[in-house]
């Protein structure tokens, strides 16, 4: 650079730094206007304001909105929870109080260091909580001595609470206090530390409409802030309350049918997508949640194999097993296979230098498609699956709502896996073996579906090809979203398919032919039972049983009735359950034979019915 | 006697003329702007104490001032460092941060609101605070080696532009208005200082002013409702007005010479939202009126004519950069906070330069300031 630029640059800038300092000092010449305009011209005004600022504002929480089932029984409603507080200021000697009242009560240590802790961050003439959850043993011998303990009262406040215990725990959710990363939320902004909110399931997802608004108490105070009396009482608006379409008679019955059993039941109304039934099993009461969960509780919770924290319904990801044929058989049809046409099936099919078994061992004979679909015949899929290749089958799954979310409004719903030839190239790197196809046409190997999309996928068969976005809030009978009017499959080939869902439940060698429904009502289904490791096998091709539990396979179940006009659909998974025919299926007949019970009002025949078997 | 300095990380060459011993550096330290800040932060700890109120006053006041003397002594360290470190690593120092801000955008759940933290484990975070420092380390490496003499070209502007605008997408998405509009009014200064020429502002002024309605399509309803109750404030009194109104009321009753120390009733009420962080000017106002409010800004005054003063001195054009990035730095806090308690500007959240209680805003102040020192020392002759 030469020196001359140098200079010139020198005096340039100085210049440009000029015009900084001027504009600062316009700016900071503005703001001392501002004060003194503020401060001195307005200065009595404001001051005769800030006196008769003597004005608090406190907040009230709206009372939050309950939670119905489709008949109106409440599933979650707020209880009075009775509250021990003491202002400090009113006590003549804080720990002296405090210790008198752990001799009645016995208050713990930690109890009252926390009470100690809270006094000294907060002024004195506001109420310290000292403990919640007050029994009525525990109010009566506080309140027969409030005479000689000044400051000392009991409160009431407002407690969720979940009267089934954990019988939805899922699908409700449940409620916490308000978390920093929530607190950062536009739509919290205006909630303070300690509310509560919602935390996972329809208490999260219908936050806005539970919560309603909060309401002001204006109070006179004086000069030390301490009320005078209350100017204006704005009250809160409580939430909405919300209509689930849960029927919570019918949950009943399938966790019941649970028994014992861990996975999960999902039934649904076929004609627009109501969810009747939502369980995941094992399950966990949220009333714990909202007493404050222990920290033993909650590790407990979290590190259970059986992880009850997991809404298994909608994040469950399975296996489907032999309920994907229900895509397999629906992609043959749309592939243009003839459903005469046989396929030989001596047990097993050798391809790619690998047997790949049938489930019986002993083979199926020669069988079409209709023969197929009721004895669930792996080699006939096998064929299928060669001849329309992995990714024809992938397309018609999806058109199912398989490997895609429901777009049920739950939060961390999953949407399973439809492995495509592009899917594993994407997901796993590794390009595609034939014998993958052969797999998963039989739903094994990469195919992973929810309970919730299984549900799904059933009742579109159900309802002619409609696929439906599943909802848990009533709106007369409407559905949350009106699916396309038009089914992306043929009509013939619907009703093709239906024939031999009924051969399931109906023909003499049908899988399910065991769980047929009370009452002669006619049903279509699917079994299904899902490898959860490769098994192994005698020289002779028989299975060797393994004894530990989480070998053992998943059992599944899809299925929807009547058969001519749909009215609900269902899907069952029973981790580890063993058989799909003979653990999955009568799960699905109790609960359907139930609802079918009750609307023709004959409970007792079905309780005598279930007490019989 | 030579102190010695870390062979391996500085420059290799050692001996040239420009290279002086840290001792002799340190001699060189523009005291009078240390002491200009500690009194700023005097006075702020006194406003702290009493904005704080009850039983937590103390231990507030106490890791406030510790803060300080922490913070002091990096400005000293930064201050004698060799200047060739901060123009070698000024890029990588501001890649480094805008691939933290890409992680915060990315690292974040779905439909929470505001992230701006990305949680290390043992500490969060928040990478837009050096941003502040990264963009005019970066924007006065790049014009110190374009070395332009007849103002800026059209390449060298969009260069820049797109430097300060990597950033301030990524931190408006956050969102974070008051950092954003920040970083827009540093980085500019700097492309101002650098010799953006006249016409081109006037263009730019005109460009903005038609920019400007297009804009606020793009603000947050939240964003949108502050700016509509700035001028409006009594439409919705107990809501999006109310820290307005209050903050108002505090500072305009105030008066000529204040209630008295913790004497504020506006504070001690409990009227004034956030009194001891964003609004702590307020408080100030109220209890030490007019005249307090004056001294404060005499102080802040002095500061800024100091930064310009060093920047004018600047030994070469990376350091003239620095000190008017800094300098505005220090200078669009001071505005935009005291504007915004006052009701002249939309409540942003930015704090009050070394007055506002919090760690990372102090942090990040006393660095701008050892940069500023740091120019100072290399100059002096």
């Amino acid at each position: 650079m030469l020196d001359d630029d140098r200079q010139l640059f020198r005096v340039d800038a100085r210049r440009r730094l000029l015009v900084i300092g001027g504009v600062s000092g316009l700016l900071m010449g503005t703001i001392g206007a501002r004060l003194f305009y503020l401060q001195l011209l307005k200065g009595g005004q404001y001051h005769d304001l800030a006196e008769d600022n003597r004005i608090s504002l406190r907040p009230i929480s709206p009372p939050r909105g309950r939670i119905l089932d489709r008949s109106g029984l409440v599933l979650v409603e707020n209880r009075p929870d009775y509250l021990l507080t003491v202002i400090p200021e009113l006590t003549g000697d804080l720990k002296e109080t405090l210790q008198e009242l752990q001799r009645h009560l016995h208050l713990t240590e930690e109890e009252v260091t926390d009470a100690l802790k809270q006094a000294r961050n907060q002024r004195r003439f506001l109420p310290l909580r000292v403990r919640a959850h007050l029994d009525w043993d525990e109010v009566s011998r506080v309140e027969t001595r409030l005479y000689d303990l000044p400051g000392v009262s009991i409160q009431i406040q407002a407690l969720r609470h979940y009267p089934y215990g954990n019988l939805c725990s899922h699908a409700l959710g449940y409620i916490g206090e308000l978390n920093e990363n929530e607190k950062k939320d536009p739509e919290n902004q205006r909630m303070r530390p300690g509310e509560m909110i919602g935390k996972s399931g329809v208490e999260r997802s219908y936050e806005m409409t539970l919560r309603g608004v909060e309401g002001v108490r204006e109070l006179e105070v004086n000069a030390m802030g301490r009320e005078v009396r209350e100017l204006r009482f704005t009250p809160p608006t409580p939430g909405r309350d919300l209509s689930l379409t849960i029927d919570v008679e019918l949950q009943q019955v399938a966790v019941d049918a649970m028994v014992g059993q861990t996975g999960a039941v999902v039934a649904l109304d076929p004609r627009n997508g109501e969810v009747l039934v939502m369980a995941s099993l094992p399950s966990y009461d949220p009333n714990e949640f909202i007493r404050g969960i222990s920290g033993k509780l909650w590790k407990r919770l979290m590190a259970d194999d059986d992880r009850p924290m997991i809404n298994k319904a909608v994040q469950g990801q399975y296996p489907p097993g032999s309920t994907f044929k229900i895509a397999t058989a629906l992609a043959a049809l749309e592939g243009r296979i003839d459903p005469e046409q046989r396929f030989f099936c001596p047990g097993g099919y050798f391809r790619y230098n690998h047997y790949y078994h049938c489930w019986r061992n002993g083979g199926h004979g020669s069988v079409n498609l209709m023969q197929a679909i009721e004895q669930s015949c792996d080699v006939y899929f096998y064929h299928v699956g060669e001849i329309l290749g992995v990714d024809f089958i992938d397309r018609v799954a999806r058109k199912l709502g398989l490997g895609q979310l429901s777009g049920i409004p739950l939060e961390g719903e999953k949407a399973g896996s439809i492995p495509s030839r592009e899917w594993k190239k994407a997901v796993l790197g590794h390009p595609w073996y034939p014998g993958e196809t052969l797999v998963n046409a039989i739903g094994q190997g990469y195919v992973t579906t929810t309970p919730l999309q299984l549900a799904v996928m059933i009742a579109a068969v159900a309802n002619g090809g409609r696929l439906h976005r599943p909802t848990l809030v009533r709106q007369d009978g409407r559905p949350l979203q009106e699916p396309p009017k038009v089914s992306p499959f043929q009509h013939e080939h619907l009703v093709l398919l239906r024939r031999g869902l009924e051969q399931v439940m109906h023909g003499a060698r049908g899988t399910a032919h065991r769980a047929k429904l009370m009452f002669e009502v006619q049903a279509g289904g699917k079994t299904g039972t899902a490898q959860v490791m490769r098994h192994r096998r005698t020289a002779e091709g028989k299975i060797i049983k393994s004894s530990e539990r989480r070998h053992q396979d998943h059992a599944l179940f899809v299925g929807y009735a009547p058969l001519d006009a749909p009215e609900i659909a269902i899907a069952v998974v029973v981790e580890h359950g063993g058989h799909g025919g003979s653990t999955a299926a009568p799960i699905s007949k109790k609960i359907m034979d139930y609802y079918f019970a009750r609307q023709r009002g004959a409970l007792e025949e079905w309780r005598h019915a279930v007490g019989q078997a | 006697m030579p102190l010695g300095r870390p062979e391996g990380l500085l420059s290799p060459s050692s001996g040239s003329a420009e290279e002086t011993r840290v001792g002799e550096r340190l001699r060189r330290f523009p005291v009078a702007l240390l002491l200009m800040l500690t009194a700023l932060v005097c006075l702020g700890e006194v406003v702290l104490y009493s904005a704080v109120g009850g039983m937590e006053q103390l231990d507030a006041t106490l890791r406030q001032g510790v803060r300080f003397i922490v913070s002091a002594t990096v400005m000293m360290v930064v201050s004698v460092t060799d200047g060739r470190l901060f123009r070698r690593y000024a890029y990588v120092f501001y890649g480094g941060v805008l691939f933290l801000l890409v992680l915060v955008f990315l690292a974040g759940t779905v439909g929470m609101g505001a992230r701006r933290w990305l949680s290390l484990g043992f500490m969060n975070l928040q990478p837009s605070e050096p941003m502040k420092l990264a963009i005019i380390l970066a924007l006065a490496r790049y014009f110190h080696d374009r070395a332009v003499s007849k103002g800026i070209g059209v390449r060298d502007f969009l260069v820049a532009g797109v430097m300060i605008a990597m950033p301030m997408g990524l931190i408006l998405k956050q969102p974070d208005l008051g950092t954003a509009i920040l970083l827009l009014g540093v980085g500019g200064t700097v492309v101002f200082v650098a010799g953006l020429s006249w016409k081109a502002i006037l263009g730019l002024v005109a460009m903005g002013g038609s920019v400007l309605p297009v804009a606020w399509n793009f603000l947050h309803d939240y964003q949108k409702k502050r700016i509509f109750t700035l001028f409006d404030p009594e439409a919705d009194p107990l809501g999006a007005g109310y820290h307005i109104i209050q903050s108002k009321i505090a500072v305009g009753s105030g008066g000529l010479l204040g209630k008295g120390f913790m004497a504020g009733s506006q504070s001690r009420l409990e009227f004034l939202p956030e009194r001891h962080t964003d609004f702590i000017f307020s408080v100030l106002a109220e209890e030490w009126g007019f005249a307090g409010a004056m001294v404060l800004m005499t102080l802040y005054a002095l500061v800024i004519v100091r930064g310009l003063v060093i920047a004018a001195s600047a030994k070469d054009r990376f350091g003239l950069l620095v000190a008017s990035g800094v300098t505005a730095l220090f200078a669009i806090q001071v505005v935009v906070n005291m504007g915004m308690v006052i009701g002249l500007l939309p409540v942003v959240g930015i704090p009050l330069p070394l007055i506002s209680y919090g760690g990372s805003s102090m942090v990040t102040v006393m660095l701008a300031m050892g940069l500023l020192a740091h120019v100072s020392v290399q100059s002096t002759k």
